[in-house]
Parts: C-alpha cells; structure tokens; sequence
C-alpha cells in the first residue's frame, strides 16, 4: 500500500518538475471533457426550457383543418363545429375560425398597394379564442355579443402586426381591409404554440360574411383536450367534427413540432459531445508524444532509479501514472470547464442549467446518475482516463525497456 | 559454488556482438569479502567497465556463474535482480546522477522508495545519511545549487542510506577537483567498516592507493590482485578528467 502512494508521489513529483508542460497536455482532456460536458448540458438546458415553456403552453392543443378533396372550393366545417367538438369526450374546450384570403389589411389607405405585397392574415373568431388559446389581452377588449350578433367592423390584432402598424395601446385607430375602414380594439398577447395569431387580424364572423362574402363557416378548429386522451381526441375530432362536411380533416399537434425542434437538439448534442470524444483522442496523442520525449529526456533519471533498486515494472508503473494523472487532473478540470460553460450560457440566455442531464445517443437513454453521480461526468472522466492510459502505454513499455547500463553512461 | 563471500565470480565472461565477438571479460574468477576495500584498476577499454555493470548487477554475465550473498543472479528475476541490488549495493558514479527536479533530501530518499518506509521515517533517514557527508544544511538545495562536491556527497548520502553491504563507486573523484576529491576519499575512507565494503573502479593510481587490495585489469582479464598498505598520497587526489581516459 505505502508502495502505491510512493508511486503517486513519484509520479507527482515528475509533473510538477514540469509544470507549464504538463499543463499543455493536460489541455487536451480538459478540451475533450469540457466539450462532451457542455455539449450534453447545454442542449439539455436548452431542452429543459423548452420543455418548461412547453409545459406551460400546454401539449394538449389540437388543430383540424378542414380539407377538401382535390376540387373542392374553400372546404369547411359544418356550422356547428364547436358545438360538436365540446361534446366530444376528452375534449375541454374548441374554438372554430375561418382564414379569409384574398384580403388587403393596410393601416391607412396609402399603404394598401405596399401591403399586397405582404398579405396579413384576416381570420374570424369566436368568443372562445382566448381560452383556447391560453393568452390574454395586452390591451383594450375582446369581441362581445353586439358585434357578433350585429356583425360591427371591429377588429382584434395579434401584437406583432399592432407593432407593425405603430398601434399604441387605447388609441383609436382604424385598419382598413380591402378598403372598408375596422376599428381596432383590442390587442392580445402572443400566441406560442400558434405563432401566425401574432401577426393576424380577428374580425367577428358575420362582418366576415357581410363584407367579403365568405360564410359563416369555419375551416379551422382548435381544441383543448384533457392531457391524457390528446391522441385519443386527434383520432376521433375528424369524425365527430365532419359528419356531413367537407371530405377531408388534417388533424395536427403543434407542440410536436417544438418537440421535434428539441429532438433535433438532441442530434447536435451527439455531435458536438462526438467532437469532444475526438479532441480526447487528439489529446491523447500528445499525451503519447510528448512523454515518449520525455522518457529519452529522462534516460538518465530512469537509469538512477533502476540501479537504485527499482524493477522494470516499477519505472513502467511510474510512468503510465504520470500519464494517468493528466488524464485525472484534465478531467477534472475538463468537468470543472464544461460546467462553467452550462451555467454561464443558461444565465445568459436564460434557460434553467441542467447540471445532470441525461444523455442520449440513438434510442438509447443513459441513466441520469451513475453511483450517484451525473452520468456525463463519469463518461467523461472515463474517457479521459481510458485515453490517458492508452497514451501512457508506449512511453511507459519504452521507459521501462530503457537499459540502465546504457543510459548511465559508466567508466 | 558460493563460498559464503559478499560477491563472487567464477568463470565469469561477458561477451557482446554475435558475428563478431567482442570478449569484454574473458572467464574471470575472483570474490569480494564483506568489508572489504578494492580498488579496481585498468586502461581504457580493459573491461572494468563491465566488471562495473556485473557487480552492481545491472549487467548478466554472458557465461560463468556470479553470486551475490550467496545467490546466482542468473536465476533471479528483474524484480529480485533489481530488489538485490537495492539491498546490496550502493552506487556512486562520476558524473553524480542526481535528479534533477529533487532536492538534496528528496534524492536521497529516492533510494528509500518502495520499502514500506513512512514519509516520515524516510525523511529522517535521508537527514542523516546527509549528515554523515556533512550537507544536513543544505538538504533543501537543488542539484544545479550545489557544487560539484557537494553533488558527489548528496550521491553518497543517497548510496549508505540504505545500508549497502557494498559501495560501488565508478571514478567517484573523475569530475572532480582536488581538493573535492580529496574530500569525497576522506569520506570513502570514514564510510568504510566490517559491514560495508567498498568497490572504486578508477584509473587513478592515488584513489586505487587507498584501498587496501587492489585488482588489474587488462583486456578482460585480471593481472593483478594485491593487498596494499593503504597510503594518502602526498601528491593529492588527481582529477582524472581529460587524462587520456575517456568516460
């Protein structure tokens, strides 16, 4: 046992003699192992926020576009579509609108030749959008009976087109659409899960139908559904929505496309952690290199050793150790880097730093701790060690082949 | 087979090359007693060298039998060889070999490694094998802040600290001045008892003066083996450096 810590102490005493070089190639594990910590941290915390804003916004949002077979003119829903969604068994609550084309919105009439160019999108909706959609009111009010039932040109404006059109919160302005003069009044927050609500504008659905002619149907519907039964209401909604209606639905979630964004996230992390395991290997090249030097620079000092009564194994032991002992300190250093880099991104873009993420290559989920500590760091440093001791093995078999007899230069 | 002595050579040749054959020692038989003084004497090339790498069992004879406290290093694995060494024999070489990154303490603990010695115990010994040579003052100084002598008593200290039956010295005062020199025999003279014996291979006729039984070699064999009266030299311990022997 005491023949272990002379080993270490040996060993220590070999790097520390040369500082500023053990240090250089300690920089390749420390690289290595920052680089897998960060990449699997990052995108983790970067996940983890999704997920969190996910979680707030609510994966429970299902959509359903009527679709028409090929031919069909302005395919849409019957006009009880809310109605027959609500009653739908695991569906909370349905909002139904209508997306008018061929609408010119401009802010004045000046502008209106400049806002062909960039349509924005006039939708109707009813009085359930805003539970639906989980957002509230930046300002003013939303639409009420008298202008449902009286069809009045009012308008409510997602926050980027009133950003858009300079709209300041209780100004009375009007909108133009096609010419015909909307007063805006109200504005509300922005919808994440469906972000074309932010730059639209909602009118009620009989000023839709009096001014342009397009029904009183809808060919959209969101619904909410209990979190439990949201595939179960994406299979039934076609069914019970369109009995009677247009031929087609396509049913979407729109959170799975987030999702997607952060599975996609996942991919770049397997890349840029894979990036870390080849700096580790770079790394350990060096490690290899620059001890093989070390060793011939050393021939003398190895020579002592032996004709001191230290054995072949002892020198190899010495040696690899020296080896192992970058890989240890740059690991930790590697671990201690990667780390700072999760904490400080997450702080600068916000996000909640994941520090025991769990890391994920192809379909399979590395537990998230391992003997209690964060799987990341324990590959990481198992990977600096194994390649720290692959390196040392050559200068250490090289060191301990040395002749004393040779090196001590005798007579 | 062996005769109880401390080393013991018989037959022994040590031959390299395989095409063309180069008998460094051709079939020399001697021993080394238990507190002994030899000196080992030779021109350049006369296999003293050699004789050096044997007897401090960092070399194999090529044929002949060698013993070392009564066991034939031939049998013995690197492990056994190299812990036989560290038990038997203390080296001393010419140009000091110390290491460089250690203090003086530290170089002589280095011989203390792999013992199951506690720090603390190693520590102390190192302190004292560096007091006998008169350097416990300067314990914490590096190789490069010592001069020639001093380095030459730090390698002693670091070859008595494990209480060596045999002290090898390889041209002990050859980098040396004469003063240094004459200093570093003193000490060889101090250091020599019944326990330890002592071995210098030189080819300066003052140090091989001191000892009292001296061997001579020429090509691979042994001419001489006298006993001495030992004598200090009125002309000093010469350094040897560029005196037609080349390390």
């Amino acid at each position: 046992m005491r023949s272990v810590l002379d080993l270490i102490s040996v060993a220590m005493s070999g790097l520390t003699a040369r500082l500023s070089r053990t240090l250089l190639i300690m920089l390749g594990p420390i690289i290595g192992v920052s680089a897998i910590v960060a990449a699997v941290g990052l995108t983790e915390s970067a996940k983890g926020d999704l997920q969190a804003e996910l979680a707030k916004l609510g994966t429970n949002l299902v959509t359903a576009e009527a679709a028409g077979s090929f031919g069909t003119q302005n395919p849409a829903f019957p006009e009880d579509v809310v109605d027959r969604a609500t009653a739908l068994q695991g569906v909370q609550r349905a909002t139904a609108t209508l997306s008018l084309t061929g609408i010119v919105t401009s802010p004045y009439d000046a502008a209106a030749t400049y806002y062909t160019a960039f349509p924005t999108p006039v939708l109707t909706a009813d009085a359930n959008f805003l539970d639906v959609m989980e957002v509230d009111l930046r300002s003013g009010r939303w639409l009420n009976d008298f202008d449902y039932r009286t069809g009045a040109r009012v308008a409510v404006i997602g926050l980027d087109i009133a950003n858009e059109y300079s709209y300041r919160p209780g100004e009375n302005v009007t909108i133009q659409l096609n010419g015909l003069d909307y007063a805006v009044i109200g504005v509300f927050e922005p919808v994440k899960l469906v972000t074309n609500f932010n730059t639209a504008v909602l009118i009620p659905p009989l000023a839709a139908d009096n001014d342009f002619d397009v029904g009183l149907e809808a060919n959209t519907i969101y619904v909410r559904a209990d979190p439990d039964k949201v595939s179960a209401v994406e299979d039934a909604l076609p069914v019970a929505i369109n009995l009677g209606g247009s031929d087609e639905v396509n049913v979407s979630v729109p959170s799975d496309a987030l999702e997607a964004e952060a599975a996609a996230d996942a991919t770049l992390q397997v890349i840029v952690a894979a990036m870390g395991v080849l700096a580790l290997v770079v790394g350990g090249v060096g490690i290899a290199n620059v001890m093989s030097i070390s060793v011939i620079q050393r021939s003398a000092e190895i020579g002592i050793r032996r004709a001191l009564g230290h054995g072949r194994g002892l020198i190899a032991w010495q040696f690899l150790l020296e080896a192992v002992a970058v890989g240890f300190f740059g690991g930790l250093g590697g671990l201690a880097v990667g780390v700072g880099i999760v904490v400080y991104f997450s702080r600068i873009r916000d996000w909640t730093h994941v520090l025991d993420p769990v890391l994920v290559v192809g379909s399979y989920e590395f537990p998230s701790h391992f003997l209690g500590i964060p799987t990341v760091y324990v590959l990481g440093m198992t990977a600096a060690l194994v390649t720290s001791v692959i390196a040392g093995l050559y200068p250490s078999v090289k060191a301990a082949r040395l002749e004393p007899l040779e090196t001590l230069r005798l007579g | 087979m062996p005769d109880g002595s401390l080393l013991q050579l018989e037959e022994v040749s040590r031959i390299y090359g395989d095409e063309i054959q180069v008998h460094a020692l051709d079939r020399v038989s001697m021993s080394i007693e238990a507190g002994e003084f030899v000196s080992i004497v030779g021109p350049s090339g006369s296999g003293k060298s050699t004789m050096l790498g044997l007897l401090g069992l960092l070399d194999l004879p090529s044929l002949g039998t060698m013993w070392v406290t009564g066991k034939s290093v031939r049998d013995l694995s690197d492990y056994e060889r190299s812990r036989l060494r560290g038990d038997v024999v203390g080296f001393i070489f010419q140009q000091f070999h110390l290491i460089p990154h250690l203090d003086a303490r530290r170089n002589v603990e280095t011989a203390l490694l792999y013992r199951n010695l506690t720090p603390g115990e190693r520590r102390r010994r190192a302190l004292e094998a560096l007091d006998v040579v008169g350097l416990a003052p300067r314990s914490d100084h590096r190789p490069v802040q010592l001069s020639g002598g001093e380095q030459q008593r730090v390698a002693i200290a670091r070859a008595i600290v494990t209480e060596p039956k045999l002290l090898l010295a390889d041209e002990p005062t050859g980098a040396l001045d004469s003063t240094n020199a004459e200093n570093v025999m003193e000490i060889f003279q101090e250091l020599h008892s019944p326990l330890r014996a002592i071995a210098i291979v030189t080819h300066d006729p003052a140090v091989a003066a001191t000892a009292q039984r001296r061997i001579s070699m020429r090509d691979g064999r042994i001419v001489a083996d006298e006993i001495l009266t030992p004598t200090t030299p009125a002309g000093g311990y010469g350094g040897t450096m560029g005196r037609g022997d080349t390390p």
